[in-house]
């Protein structure tokens, strides 16, 4: 009987009496399609979806094949009713692979509806010319069978294409299983119309193929778990390769961008990381676009796998999560998938994953996306505890720095109070002495002198304070630049140096007079301290840009290179600058930089060892309130 | 005076009793030369015309070379050295000195908070933390001046 020839291809054994190795085979084939189903029923059980009901469709339509032919071989005799029965079944096995095949990928519904009506004149043919079927009939039902089981192994394989990780190998396992019972079929039907002699040889390669499609079934549908964590490894190991740099990335952003691109790739899905937030209690994700969306504990799937610590999976986004249903239609999301990231007891935030479909099997997913959320957590606190040794080095830092300052300036005031001391002590023992003599007007001179450089290192050390409390502008006025230049250039005529001032015009801001001043001092007498006498200073004073600009040029000893990035840090000098000939705590440039930083502006020098040096100051001068 | 210029082995070799051997200043040389080494020349001045203006016979120097100079040219019977100077530094002019066998006392003068330390490090007789009044330099250089090293 020819429908059975179809049909036998899983009740083979009951053909023979003969236990051969065919038939030993055979019986292995029938025994794996009854485990997966009994496989994918359960999962059915546990997790009613769609898809979880079609794979057990199939596999029950095959079951239900392998029973009725046992069963029949029991009664020692088959009913008509039990073939006609098992043909249309095993007719409708490739259409039901093909809505599996519509559950994780799209088929177009001219696709569907062709199936749909291939299976119904299949169907019609068959009990139309039942019980014994003519060979076209045959022919249409095999190549019927063969071509869909084609168009899904090729659907898988695209689908496949697209997925990452276990569900590719998976896809690729059902791929293969449906070539090869797609060939099965082929072959069981085509075997009846073959040569006597090729028929042995057409059905051990029908029972081959028919354990193959079994196998790969098998690991398609139903993985053990060693299996699974074999398949997930390489994506793992890729993940991790490139996260093993991450923690040293300059922004924790960085990190998290990184983050998500590797689990995108991991997963083939879109993937978004939300850190927790302390200050505000809330989750926060970056978009692309640079914005920020805050998440509360509780709410949103990212806020609820959050809030109760495990993976949160939904298949229908828009039903589940209602407040952010606009969303999930505006993007096409069909699946969500949040799992929480947590080191240990620190809760650091939530891995949530997007597809526009369900994947077919979520449990690999979620195994995959919780293993991810794991690793971002070593790396998010990795992060941390790089941070954490960056606080403490520069609090260790910071205190070094200020126990240098102490010293230095310690050292620095005691240089001239030394003179004032000593040679006041002097002068007054002198004056007791011999009531009558002359004044000593150069030890006179050298208390002044010393008073007024202590009186300078003072207020140097006040600026430096107040400007790290961001207070060291005050009231502000109209200024002229340009007149502020010339009166700063003119104040010391007796230097060594030349000072010339180049300007134009007058250049008007709204400036703290007194500390613009005390800018274009520094420079000045910076300018000249480094500078060989009678070598020119010149101080060019302009407008541009909006902006009132002013350059400070020398023909001085210069900065090097290496320097030239600290040369505005607190106590911060230039290594070419000894400080044993020029005096200084090194806060000159700091009290600039803090001057012009507070007015809005910008400085910065050029600088060549040994040629000379260039500071350039541009203030804001529309405004010079400070901008931020 | 001579022997205490006379150059001699390097300090290695000098046996331990070389200083105690030598003679001390004679009592009536009260006013001798006193050498003041500073870089910074307010004090150098200040410190120079306190000490003239109390009877010594003062030499300064603004660096460590013109000192080692001053040394050669003035044979002084004390040496107040400033540490931290360019190019040629408390420490090198001492070490020169030594070198040449040359043993007058030096009074270290220093604002760092390790004056004692420095003092030791070279082989100084005593120090000078700045700031210093005036009466703590004179009792000072009264104390080391021609001692050899040890205060009269």
């Amino acid at each position: 009987m020819v429908p059975r020839s179809v049909s036998c291809w899983l009740a083979r054994s009951i053909e023979s009496p003969d236990l051969n190795a065919l038939d030993l085979i055979s019986t292995v084939t029938q025994l794996i399609y009854v485990l997966i189903f009994i496989s994918v029923a359960l999962r059915a059980v546990r997790q009613p979806t769609r898809a979880h009901g079609d794979m057990t469709l199939f596999f029950g339509a095959v079951a239900l094949i392998i029973l009725t032919s046992r069963v029949a071989a029991l009664i020692g005799a088959s009913a008509p009713w039990l073939t006609t029965v098992e043909v249309a079944v095993l007719m409708a096995l490739p259409y039901i692979l093909l809505r599996l095949v519509d559950d994780f990928t799209h088929v177009r519904s001219a696709v569907k509806r062709g199936a749909e009506l291939g299976l119904a004149v299949g169907i019609i043919a068959t009990y139309a010319t039942a019980p014994t079927l003519p060979t076209p009939v045959i022919l249409y039902v095999v190549f019927y069978f063969f071509a869909v089981s084609i168009y899904c192994a090729i659907a898988f394989i695209r689908s496949a294409r697209r997925s990452r990780g276990v569900t590719r190998r998976r896809m690729e396992a059902i791929s293969l299983g449906s070539i090869l019972l797609g060939t099965d079929i082929l072959i069981a039907g085509l075997t009846p119309l073959a040569q006597p002699d090729d028929r042995a040889v057409l059905q051990a390669l029908g029972q081959l193929l028919g354990l193959g499609s079994g196998v790969a079934y098998y690991l398609g549908f139903a993985p053990p778990a060693i299996l699974r964590r074999a398949w997930q490894e390489p994506e793992l190991r890729a993940f991790l390769a490139r996260a093993a740099s991450l923690p040293r990335l300059p922004a924790t952003l960085d990190i998290v961008r990184e983050l998500e691109r590797g689990a995108a790739n991991s997963t083939g899905t879109a993937a978004r990381i939300g850190l927790w937030q302390d200050e505000t209690a809330k989750l926060r994700f970056w978009e692309d676009d640079g914005n920020t969306v805050d998440v509360e504990p509780g709410t949103h799937f990212a806020g609820r796998a959050f809030e109760l610590q495990r993976p949160i999976f939904s298949t229908n986004p828009v039903r589940d999560n209602p407040d952010g249903a606009a969303n999930y239609r505006a993007r096409n999301i069909g699946a969500v998938l949040a799992a929480p990231i947590t080191a240990g007891e620190r809760r650091l935030g939530v891995l949530t994953l997007s597809a526009e479909r369900p994947p077919i099997f979520a449990v690999s997913d979620i195994e995959l996306a919780s293993l991810l959320a794991d690793q971002a957590a070593v790396i998010l606190e990795s992060r941390a505890l790089i941070d954490h040794a960056a606080r403490v080095r520069a609090r260790e830092e910071a205190t070094r720095l200020k126990e240098d300052f102490l010293s230095a300036a310690a050292h620095d005031l005691k240089t001239p109070l030394t003179t004032v001391v000593a040679q006041a002590e002097f002068l007054e023992r002198r004056a007791t002495r011999d009531p009558g003599a002359p004044a000593d007007i150069d030890g006179i001179r050298r208390v002044v002198r010393e008073s007024k450089r202590l009186a300078g290192l003072v207020g140097d050390l006040l600026d430096a304070t107040r400007l790290e409390q961001g207070r060291l502008v005050g009231e502000r006025e109209p200024v002229d630049i340009a007149t502020l230049a010339q009166e700063v250039c003119s104040h010391d005529a007796s230097a060594p140096n030349v000072c010339q001032v180049e300007a134009s015009a007058p250049v008007v801001g709204v400036y703290d007079r007194r500390r613009v001043e005390q800018l274009l001092q520094n420079l000045v007498e910076n300018a000249k301290k480094y500078s060989p006498e009678q070598t020119p200073i010149k101080v060019k004073v302009w407008q541009e840009d909006g902006e009132a600009r002013v350059a400070v040029e020398d023909s001085g000893i210069g900065i090097p290179a290496a320097d030239l990035p600290r040369i505005f840090e607190r106590f911060s000098r230039a290594s070419n600058v000894d400080d044993r000939r020029f005096h200084g705590m090194g806060l000159g440039l700091f009290i600039c930089r803090g001057i012009v930083e507070e007015h809005g502006g910008r400085i910065w020098v050029e600088s060549e060892v040994g040629r000379g040096s260039t500071f350039h100051v541009a203030l804001p001068i529309a405004d010079g309130r400070r901008l931020n | 005076m001579k022997d205490l210029w006379a150059g001699g082995p390097p300090p290695g070799e000098r046996p331990p009793s070389s200083r105690a051997a030598r003679p001390l200043a004679r009592a009536d040389d009260r006013h001798g030369t006193v050498l003041v080494v500073d870089d910074d020349t307010s004090i150098l001045d200040t410190v120079s015309s306190i000490l003239a203006g109390e009877g010594y016979d003062v030499v300064s120097a603004s660096s460590g070379q013109e000192a080692l100079d001053a040394v050669a040219l003035k044979r002084p019977l004390l040496i107040l050295l400033d540490m931290r100077m360019p190019v040629m530094d408390g420490w090198a002019v001492a070490r020169a000195l030594r070198g040449r066998g040359i043993s007058v006392p030096i009074i270290v003068m220093t604002a760092a908070e390790s004056a004692q330390r420095w003092a030791d490090e070279v082989g100084a007789e005593g120090y000078l933390a700045k700031p210093f009044g005036l009466d703590e330099l004179l009792a000072t250089v009264e104390r080391y001046r021609g001692s050899g090293g040890r205060p009269n």
